[in-house]
């Protein structure tokens, strides 16, 4: 067994004889963490009925039911496991996982068992489950898809059997009996009856608020199209006399719902990726009061933390709120907030963030924000943000469709006038072939569904599209500009090489380094620790008597003997021995190491550059951008940089609001500038330019002023984002063409009397499944990323 | 043709019965997870018994052995 | 309470082993009456002759061998996928013995000259009765079960069944609407007359198809196909609407059996569309099954019982092709009343029907004995090779013979009369009928390979005690 919690999840199977479970299984379920005494009281709280009473609802008497988040589920046989326990305990009255969410619904009786025994049990066999409040959001998303569906298959249904008996009069020309043919016109019309007013329902309704608004919106000619055509029908039945076009309509009305019901679940998928970010935080949450002087916890709901507040997160509970590790080292799963997709190591000093999962092993954290100011809710915030706005191309989309539709109705008009004048029993249902077959539908449909399409596809990628009209200029971007630190490198120290002297091996010499810093936190310090770690350089007792010379270096006694590290000048004065080699000026930065004997050895320390970057820069220049570094730094070491990833235009040692100017003066050039920054320091140039993409270190997100944000940190995708936003562009192009081209041949066919309703509700529907359908493709975008991970990525502390 | 006098009401009957079968399997649910059904009849295990006794016994051999 | 904590197997049991029996029965007799073809003057008693034992064939291997085993499984699955044991067992028990005495009084009824002439429904009104009471009780034990099923969602498999039970109700009252000259009278006389008797009675015939012998069996292909495979099916959310569109669209199409008759032209063109329209959820529903094996086709090599499943998709796949083209009009007039109209039967009734229901007792058998697998994996190779072979023999034999049927038939010389006489036509089609005599034969011999992997496998075992999960104590 690999740990405890798959043995008592063995022991479960075994003995309620859940054999299947080893033979569907697919992957392993993450480590649990140990049954204790203390989850156990912090599950007690979940009975609290004031806890309660924002997640459960009550049934008849003693029966309660609330939905779960379960965490820690790797594949199929993991729900149905824990449905299987769930349902096996007694006082469980119903206990169903939804696949698809992974969020369980479970019925149980007050009376027999409690909530937390419930959720203890999950715990029992390694997973975790808490409760959550799912009557906002999802409650009303599953509302809404119910309704759509339910009105699609009433329109769906209506047209079939409006079929059945519109087709046999195509079909008999003659040799149907008048009364029979009647018959068969009423029972259309009384199936075309739910069709129109409850499937067709929202179309109506919307052009009734657009009238009230003075407006006109596509649902007026569509309700007009349905309405006169319904009407006349009905007349042309009681009548006995006349076209009836139940058919047209049922149809018409089902494929226009057909459009809205796949735009709708692609919007509800882009969705869905916000609302997995909302669900992260967990309600409750393990305080540690006395820290470090005891390790007693106290469980106390998130929303009572507070910075300062000291909180223990066990391996498999979920962060509660950004901070700081205070001890302890672990893995972190970031997957949801970020993209990335691997844990990212984190020890004593970093960053975590809250909504992240902790996978390794127990960590005690300080808490820096909480609740509004976490990156979660800012990241929330930002998307929240860009679907209010609408881009400048949707808008423009929309002015058109105004007006458009308003030219539809005049013409629409003009044509029941001219042809009233020339043959008054084609007047009806050529009007209505004019309104339905010229429905901008399209028109309207097309460049939301591109959009959110496009912006559901990158957040999934850690691609924050956080203004409405990103995607639109980052496609037009012609020149890229670059910051150079923390955006093309990493933003962080690290050794580059090691050059052991005396015949020491490179291990000791960083193994001393690394002693002598062990209790500073400057970068050069971080970077040879966080080395000597990584190589796994023997461990040295802290030197003594250390003591720091700011701007030369640092001095401590090891062992009986004197050491300095440093610049080579400061450790020169050690021993009057000339450094071996000539320092370049190239951006690396030499630290020696030294003792009163001579040299012990140099590290070369650098901000590394981004393993990435060439390959953007190299894609980016193929597609014809200019890229441009524009850096605050050194100009040698901007150049170094530069020439490494085969930029050419280089602009250094310029002041944040010397970048403006220049960003200012490229596009008073005419050039689209796309600005890659790092969101804080580079606020002012990213605010200036036409679009700005920062990158995504957790604290500067809540108040980026940037466009879009690399949550990932992955500068390939940046690439993603660029060639998906030409190719939404590209989509919405495709699209409005369409509309255009169709409209031009449609609308005069119409007019001449040459397309009869039905054809209209063809062609219409046709027009706006194909543009919908053509946006939807953007969902299924290949990711670019393979080629950056190869170089495994560490934790990057924020600055 | 007077059957079709009772075909059309009768087809009529039908769709009606048809939406309302509809309406019942959207509203009670059935829809709700499209993906979980088809693991759930894989996940039940319908090897003869004699067969899970042997597993179970297995199983409980290997979680002494390991406690060790 | 014992009798909660299990599944009621035994009925299962009875059934499956019924079906084999019945299957290996109906197709001998099938087997005889090819050879009466092939051999008209064989024999002259009034009890083996080929117009009484036809509906006897027919009526054996469509609901004593295929009826048995869409109990069989049915039992099986909504148990299974409900998690509970049938509403009852005495119901259930009773609808064993009812059916099979309905299947005997009929076997014995058919030949001495009982018929209620309409076809696939030749049954006179007493075996009628009895098997709407059976047929009642059947539907109070599937859905009583659902009703008290313990999981919340309705597994797709059970949805098909429950639209067979439901359907075959309906339209087995509807076609035996009938007067009885008198209560000891066989014979009776139906309510509907002329061109209304023959709409109805294609309305029956063709939904019989529709949803005794397709959705019955694609509730089967739903699961079985993913247990067999050991992957969930291909895409839930296709089979949900496979479901829907095809008990919409099914209902419609019956016309087309009727095409070029004192039909209304409308209603026969009504038809062809509707047929035309059923193409789309049949094949849904074929790509659904068969993608449910995409990254697990190494399996269809070594495993027999798959390659029984699959096979008989194909021919699903085939014939739901195959149908559509035939009710166009203008196909339609060559190939109906020729031998293409039985290649078509077949190809849909041995490929589909009897290689899906083959394939599931495959899967079931063993394990409701048991077992972990069949006596022997080689003879179930070599029945499927078998029986394949069989297939094809027999329907491209009917293929070539109808079409040559078709053209002799409409053939006219210059000055306008018929080419070749009736006799002329049925002597052309002596060697097809005894390449389709040796199809059915491999056939045969396939089931009987089959009974006897069967009785190898359950001899000497003792019946299985399948205990109901959910029910079972609580550990942690």
């Amino acid at each position: 067994m690999c740990c405890r919690g798959c043995q008592a999840v063995a022991q479960v199977i075994a003995g309620a004889s859940l054999g299947s479970y080893y033979r569907s299984r697919t992957s392993l379920p993450e480590s649990p963490r140990e049954a204790q005494r203390t989850l156990v009281k912090k599950l007690r709280l979940y009975d609290d009925p004031r806890v309660q009473q924002s997640f459960v609802r009550k049934g008849a008497e003693h029966v309660k039911e609330a939905s779960l988040i379960l965490e820690g589920i790797t594949c199929a046989a993991c729900i149905w496991l824990n449905e299987q326990h769930l349902a096996s305990l007694s006082g469980v009255l119903g206990a169903e996982i939804n696949y698809a969410t992974r969020r369980a619904r479970v019925c149980w009786d007050e009376g027999r068992i409690r909530l937390s025994e419930i959720l203890q049990a999950v715990a029992d066999i390694g997973y975790h489950a808490y409760p959550y409040d799912s009557t906002r959001y999802d409650e009303m998303q599953r509302k809404e898809r119910k309704t759509a569906l339910w009105r699609l298959f009433v329109a769906g249904l209506g047209m079939m059997q409006v079929m059945m008996y519109a087709v046999p009069t195509y079909f008999a020309k003659g040799d149907m009996s008048p009364d029979i043919r009647e018959f068969m016109r009423i029972a259309s019309m009384v199936l075309a009856l739910p069709v129109v007013f409850y499937s067709a329902g929202p179309f109506f309704a919307g052009a009734l608020r657009d009238l009230k608004l003075r407006r006109v919106g596509m649902d007026v000619p569509v309700a007009l199209g349905i309405g006169v055509a319904f009407a006349a029908s009905i007349w042309a039945t009681l009548d006995g006399r006349g076209e009836v076009y139940f058919d047209s309509i049922t149809m018409f009305v089902f494929f226009l719902l057909c459009g809205r019901f796949l735009e709708m679940n692609a919007r509800g998928k882009a969705v869905q990726e916000v609302d997995r970010l909302v669900k992260l935080i967990p309600a409750m949450a393990e305080r540690v009061p006395e820290f470090p002087a005891s390790r007693e916890v106290e469980p106390v709901p998130v929303s009572s933390l507070k910075a300062g507040d000291w909180v223990l997160v066990r391996a498999g509970d979920t962060i509660p709120a950004d901070g700081r590790v205070e001890e302890g080292a672990s893995e972190v799963d970031e997957a949801l907030l970020t993209g990335e997709s691997r844990p990212v190591v984190k020890r004593r000093g970093d960053a975590i963030a809250g909504g992240a999962i902790n996978v390794a092993s127990p960590l005690f954290m300080r808490v820096e924000r909480v609740g509004q100011e976490t990156m979660l809710a800012g990241i929330v915030r930002l998307l929240d943000r860009a679907s209010s706005e609408k881009p400048i191309v949707a808008v423009t989309a929309d002015r058109a469709a105004r007006w458009f539709v308003f030219a539809v109705l005049v013409i629409a008009a003009a044509a029941a006038l001219g042809w009233y004048l020339v043959d008054p029993s084609r007047a009806l249902w050529v009007t209505v072939s004019v309104l339905v077959v010229t429905c901008p539908c399209a028109l309207s449909l097309a460049t939301p569904a591109a959009l959110t399409a496009a912006t559901g596809t990158l957040t999934r990628l850690g691609v924050l599209v956080t203004r409405g009209h990103a995607l639109e200029t980052l496609a037009k971007a012609s020149h890229f500009v670059f910051d150079k630190t923390g955006t093309l490198t990493q933003g962080r120290m690290s050794v580059l090489k090691i050059t052991a002297l005396a015949g020491l091996p490179e291990a000791e010499c960083l193994a001393l380094a690394s002693a002598l810093e062990q209790s500073s936190e400057h970068p050069v310090a971080r970077a040879l620790k966080e080395e000597a770690r990584r190589i796994k350089a023997p461990a040295r007792l802290p030197a003594e008597h250390v003591h720091n010379v700011p701007g030369s270096g640092i001095e401590g006694v090891m062992g009986g003997r004197r050491l300095r590290l440093g610049t080579p000048r400061f450790v020169q004065a050690l021993h009057g021995k000339p450094f071996p080699i000539k320092p370049d000026e190239s951006g690396v930065t030499l630290v020696a190491l030294g003792d009163d004997c001579g040299w012990l050895g140099w590290f070369a320390i650098s901000d590394r550059v981004r393993p990435e970057a060439r390959e953007l820069v190299a894609a980016l220049a193929r597609m014809g951008k200019q890229v441009t570094l524009l850096s605050g730094d050194r100009i040698e070491a901007a150049q170094a940089v530069a020439t490494a990833l085969g930029i050419e235009t280089v602009v250094a040692g310029v002041s944040p609001a010397e970048k403006l100017d220049y960003v200012r003066r490229l596009e008073r050039g005419g050039a689209v500038v796309a600005m890659v920054g790092d969101g804080a320091n580079d606020a002012p140039v990213l605010g200036g330019s036409a679009v700005s993409i920062a990158m995504g270190g957790g604290t500067q997100l809540a108040q980026a002023s940037a466009d879009m944000i690399l949550l990932s940190e992955h500068l390939v995708n940046l690439l993603d984002a660029v060639v998906m936003a030409r190719r939404t562009m590209e989509l919405i192009r495709q699209n409005l063409v369409w509309a255009a081209v169709y409209n031009l041949v449609a609308l005069p066919l119409a007019l001449a009397g040459q397309v009869t309703p039905w054809m209209a509700g063809i062609g219409m529907s046709a027009s706006s499944l194909l543009v919908v359908g053509n946006a939807l493709r953007l969902t299924r975008f290949k990711v670019s990323r393979a080629k950056g991970e190869t170089e495994p990525q560490r934790a990057v502390a924020p600055a | 043709m007077d059957v079709l006098y009772l075909l059309i009401p009768l087809s009529l009957v039908l769709v009606f019965l048809f939406g309302t079968l509809f309406w019942w399997t959207l509203h009670s649910g059935q829809f709700d997870d499209l993906v979980g059904p088809a693991y759930r009849i894989l996940l039940d295990d319908d090897s003869p018994a004699t067969e899970e006794a042997d597993i179970a016994f297995d199983l409980k051999s290997k979680v002494n052995r390991d406690e060790i | 309470m014992e009798a909660q904590t299990t599944y009621n197997y035994k009925v299962v049991r009875q059934f499956a082993i019924m079906t084999v029996v019945w299957g290996i029965v109906g197709m001998l007799v099938g087997v005889y009456i090819a050879s009466l073809l092939v051999w008209p003057d064989m024999t002259h008693i009034p009890y083996l002759s080929f117009g009484r034992l036809r509906p006897l064939h027919t009526n054996a291997v469509i609901f004593a061998f295929g009826g048995s085993g869409l109990f069989a499984t049915s039992y099986y699955v909504v148990q299974r996928t409900c998690q509970v044991r049938l509403f009852s067992d005495k119901l259930a028990a009773f609808t064993f013995w009812g059916w099979q005495l309905a299947i005997v009084l009929d076997a014995i009824a058919l030949p001495m000259g009982y018929t209620a002439s309409h076809e696939y429904a030749e049954m006179v009104w007493p075996i009628a009765l009895v098997i709407l009471v059976v047929w009642v009780a059947y539907a109070i034990v599937f859905f009583g079960t659902i009703v008290k099923r313990k999981t919340p969602h309705i597994y797709v498999a059970n949805w098909f069944f429950a639209a067979y039970i439901l359907t075959v109700a309906v339209l087995h009252i509807v076609n035996h609407l009938s007067v009885p000259v008198s209560l000891f009278s066989l014979k009776a006389y139906p309510i509907f007359g002329g061109a209304q008797d023959a709409m109805v009675q294609w309305w029956y015939g063709h939904n019989a198809v529709g949803f005794f012998l397709t959705a019955g069996f694609l509730g089967m292909m739903y699961y079985f196909i993913p247990k067999q495979a050991g992957r969930p099916i291909y895409s839930y959310r296709l089979s949900v609407v496979h479901f829907w569109a095809l008990i919409f669209v099914y209902m419609w199409a019956g016309p087309h059996h009727l095409e070029y008759t004192a039909l209304p032209d409308w209603a026969q063109s009504l038809g062809m569309v509707f047929s035309l329209i059923l193409l789309a959820p049949s094949w849904g529903g074929m790509i659904n099954g068969i993608m449910t094996l995409s990254g697990a086709w190494h399996k269809l090599r070594t495993d027999p019982i798959l390659k029984f499943m699959v096979t008989a998709l194909s021919f699903y796949g085939m014939s739901t092709f195959e149908g559509p083209m035939m009710a166009i009009k203008t196909v339609n007039a060559l190939s109906h009343y020729t031998y293409w109209v039985i290649g078509h039967v077949h190809s849909g009734a041995l490929g589909w029907v009897a290689f899906i229901t083959i394939g599931s007792l495959y899967y079931l058998i063993p394990r409701l004995y048991g077992k972990t697998e069949m006596y022997s994996q080689r003879l179930i190779t070599v029945h499927f090779w078998v029986s394949t072979i069989g297939v094809v023999l027999y329907i491209s034999s009917m293929w070539i013979a109808g079409v040559m049927q078709g053209i002799m038939w409409r053939a006219t010389n210059p000055d306008g009369t018929l080419t070749y006489s009736f006799a002329e036509a049925v002597k052309a089609l002596h060697p097809f009928n005894v390449i389709r005599l040796a199809g059915g034969l491999l056939f045969f011999l396939g089931m009987l390979i089959m009974a006897y992997n069967v009785w190898k496998t359950i001899a000497g075992q003792k019946a299985a005690i399948a205990p109901i999960p959910a029910v079972a104590p609580a550990h942690a």
